[in-house]
């Protein structure tokens, strides 16, 4: 107990320690906004991984860490659709995949925001074109926030969040 | 080692007595000896390698010699003991011939590849126990085989109706519990289907492919030099393993020698992508037996590396670095030396957490006897990587067949032979010390000069190349063969994931479901390095 204690104190606080996203995020449009209005405080999302290479997915998990610690700004991840206000989708969506997608956002309930993560669930990246991929997210539904990058960087994940709530971290 | 005076005289010197009507071939390049053989004598060859000479099924794949011949190679790569050279055994189906042997009821191992070869290229193999459909799901239409080289890469598929049978187990109080294709975590799809009566699991169905994405499809649009970043995002999580294995088999084919301080430089590479992935298995294996102190501690530690990474080269996980004929980036001495002293004070941090790690014992306990996987079926499925060497299988590419800077850097095998969960974890705390020792030594031997060369002529279509990386996961295997104008003709993508999942089939037996989750993190096998 006291080895944990001392290795406690003697790491102190890490959360926030990384460098501030440099690119600007995408602006977002003002009806989004509005309908992110309930989700202010809180916003439970569901991740759907769609056929991306995990990288995408680990920087989803990089949230988090006690570095990004996104639970601070009420962001958590929830297990099952029926209880997310968000869906964060990535990778392109394979043949495969196609159907589970739309099952899993037929079952989030409304009012439901749809963010479209790196840049395979935006334009389908290097998968672009594949016999086994059918195209990007929003040809299956609709999406409502973009965030670039191959993968993007947590600080940039969180920046898009906030932004969409309107809060500075 | 093996004491015998030169070893790879011996394994060819065996089939020569057995088989005296076969003669070798040896591509330049690499250490390979390869063997073309009829599909009847294929069996008992293929028997007598994996049998008698304890050759492990490396790898199986097919090509589809279009244009250039009309016909279908079968291409049997088997790895034998440290430094042995590989044996590539090929067989053709000449013409329409669509027929093969299944080696299946021989070799375990052999079953994913045959059915892969099956729903890419139509090719069937006779005598299989499990001809369902592997890659090509249920609603994917009849004939679609999508490494045929008359099918277009960019096909719109149709949509067809189709049923998916699993195998079950019948009897009273036998139930099903389906999982997946999405899960409750951030992780990628995958469906389990788990047969259980009470509480133990008495059969696991693994079912995979969700991702497929035409990987390999893709790699035949490519130009040779430039196809690095689709290798990159095969798994992003193993970046450089895969992009350097794709680069090592390239530039066997261009015939180039990369410079030292490039070779060097892809270890200290490989060897942080190591790190950060262990880290961050380590903590989620905590993470799963409700550890969150551990969790947290090592997730701070993965995502120091990782942003070690972004200071180094701009990117968390080392993307852009690697091009075939060397290296983008160079790291010079005071930012090596920088590294080093970073990674010193993980190694530190990293003692101190291991050592409240192991002390815990209620850890130790989920952690003891959860998911065995035995040596003998690690073994039957030629299981490598971490999980391997967690069950008895003393296997590291780069001790075996010394890539980038590891004929200079001896690499110091982590073994365990329990197989369970705690000897998984083991084996990455163990490899965690090591990398930083490598590390360190890399730091302190790194010759200068220049980071890379130029390629300077193009491959002669049909010349082929094999290349082995080992990766954080295990053993990454790459064929590459060359087409017209310096276009990709083949590349077969080998993550170790690939073999390790129908592993895990055998290593949750008699768990209990809530122990799955555990089991499958302390694999911790890529959904998309084996869907492709
Ligand atoms: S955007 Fe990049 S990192 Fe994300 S899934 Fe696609 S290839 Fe991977």
């Amino acid at each position: 107990m006291f080895r944990i204690i001392k290795k406690s104190l003697k790491t102190g606080v890490v959360t926030g320690q990384y460098p501030e996203s440099e690119r600007p995020s995408e602006p977002i449009n003002p009806a989004v906004t509005e309908k992110a209005k309930p989700f202010r405080r809180s916003l439970a999302i569901r991740e759907v991984d769609t056929g991306s290479c995990n990288a995408c997915e680990m920087e989803m998990n990089a949230l988090l860490n006690p570095v990004y610690d996104a639970e601070r700004f009420g962001i958590h991840i929830v297990a099952s659709p029926r209880h997310a206000d968000a869906l964060v989708v990535t990778g392109p969506v394979t043949v495969n995949m196609e159907r589970a997608l739309k099952d899993v956002h037929r079952q989030t309930p409304d009012p439901k925001i749809v963010i479209a993560l790196g840049d395979c669930a935006i334009n389908c990246g290097i998968f672009k074109g594949s016999y086994a991929v059918t195209g990007p997210v929003e040809r299956h539904i609709p999406v409502d926030v973009r965030i670039p990058g191959c993968p993007p960087r947590p600080a940039e994940i969180l920046e898009a969040l906030s932004e969409l709530r309107k809060e500075r971290p | 080692m093996t004491d015998s005076p030169s070893p790879e005289r011996s394994i060819e010197q065996a089939i020569q007595t057995v088989f005296p009507s076969l003669i070798p071939d040896y591509p330049s390049g690499t250490a390979l000896a390869r063997y073309r053989t009829d599909t009847h004598q294929l069996p008992e060859l293929v028997r007598f390698l994996h049998e008698k000479m304890r050759g492990r099924l490396a790898l199986l794949f097919a090509v589809d010699c279009r244009p250039l011949e009309k016909k279908c190679e079968l291409q049997y790569l088997f790895a034998f003991k440290s430094r042995q050279p590989f044996v590539l055994v090929t067989t053709e189906l000449i013409g329409e011939e669509r027929l093969f042997t299944s080696i299946t009821p021989s070799i375990h191992a052999a079953q994913w590849y045959e059915r892969e070869i099956r729903d890419l290229f139509g090719l069937i193999p006779q005598g299989h126990p499990d001809l369902r459909r592997l890659v090509r799901h249920e609603h994917w239409p009849k004939g679609t085989h999508p490494l045929q080289k008359d099918f277009s890469w960019n096909h719109v598929l149709e949509r067809q109706q189709g049923e998916y049978r699993f195998s079950h187990i019948e009897g009273e109080g036998v139930f099903e519990v389906p999982v997946g294709p999405i899960h409750a975590g951030i992780i990628e799809p995958g469906h389990f289907r788990f047969s259980v009566a009470g509480e133990p699991i008495m059969q696991l169905e693994v079912r995979h492919f969700w991702k497929h994405r035409g990987v390999e499809k893709l790699f035949e649009q490519l130009p040779l030099i430039d196809a690095v970043l689709l290798a990159e995002r095969v798994s992003g999580d193993t970046t450089i393993g895969h992009s350097l294995a794709y680069c090592q088999a390239v530039e066997t084919l261009l015939h180039l020698d990369v410079p030292r301080r490039a070779k060097y430089l892809r270890s200290l590479f490989l060897e942080l992508e190591r790190l950060y992935n262990h880290l961050g298995d380590i903590g989620a294996m905590c993470n799963d037996t409700a550890y969150a102190l551990a969790h947290a501690h090592c997730g701070r530690m993965k995502e120091q590396v990782m942003q070690l990474n972004d200071r180094l080269v701009g990117s968390r996980f080392l993307r852009g670095v690697m091009q075939v004929g060397g290296v983008s980036w160079d790291v010079d001495r005071s930012q090596l030396r920088n590294i080093v002293q970073e990674l010193n004070g993980i190694q530190k941090d990293f003692s101190e957490v291991g050592a409240i790690i192991f002390a815990n014992a209620s850890l130790t306990d989920r952690l003891e006897t959860t998911g065995v996987l035995t040596e003998r079926i690690a073994w039957d499925h030629a299981v490598t990587g971490v999980v391997g060497r967690a069950s008895g299988m003393d296997q590291d590419v780069r001790r075996d067949r010394p890539f980038a800077a590891y004929d200079e850097l001896p690499v110091n095998v982590a073994l365990y032979r329990y197989g369970d969960a705690r000897a998984r974890l083991r084996v990455r705390g163990d490899e965690i010390h090591e990398s930083i020792r490598l590390i360190r030594e890399i730091q302190a031997r790194i010759p200068d000069g220049p980071i890379a060369i130029k390629p300077d002529r193009s491959a002669s279509p049909g010349t082929w190349a094999v290349a082995a990386v080992e990766g954080w996961r295990g053993e990454i295997l790459y064929f590459v063969s060359a087409g017209d104008d310096g276009m990709i003709h083949r590349c077969k993508v080998r993550d170790p994931s690939f073999v390790n999942w129908p592993a895990i089939q055998w290593a949750v037996l008699g768990n209990i479901i809530p122990d799955f989750p555990l089991i499958n993190k302390s694999f911790n096998l890529s959904y998309a390095g084996n869907d492709l």
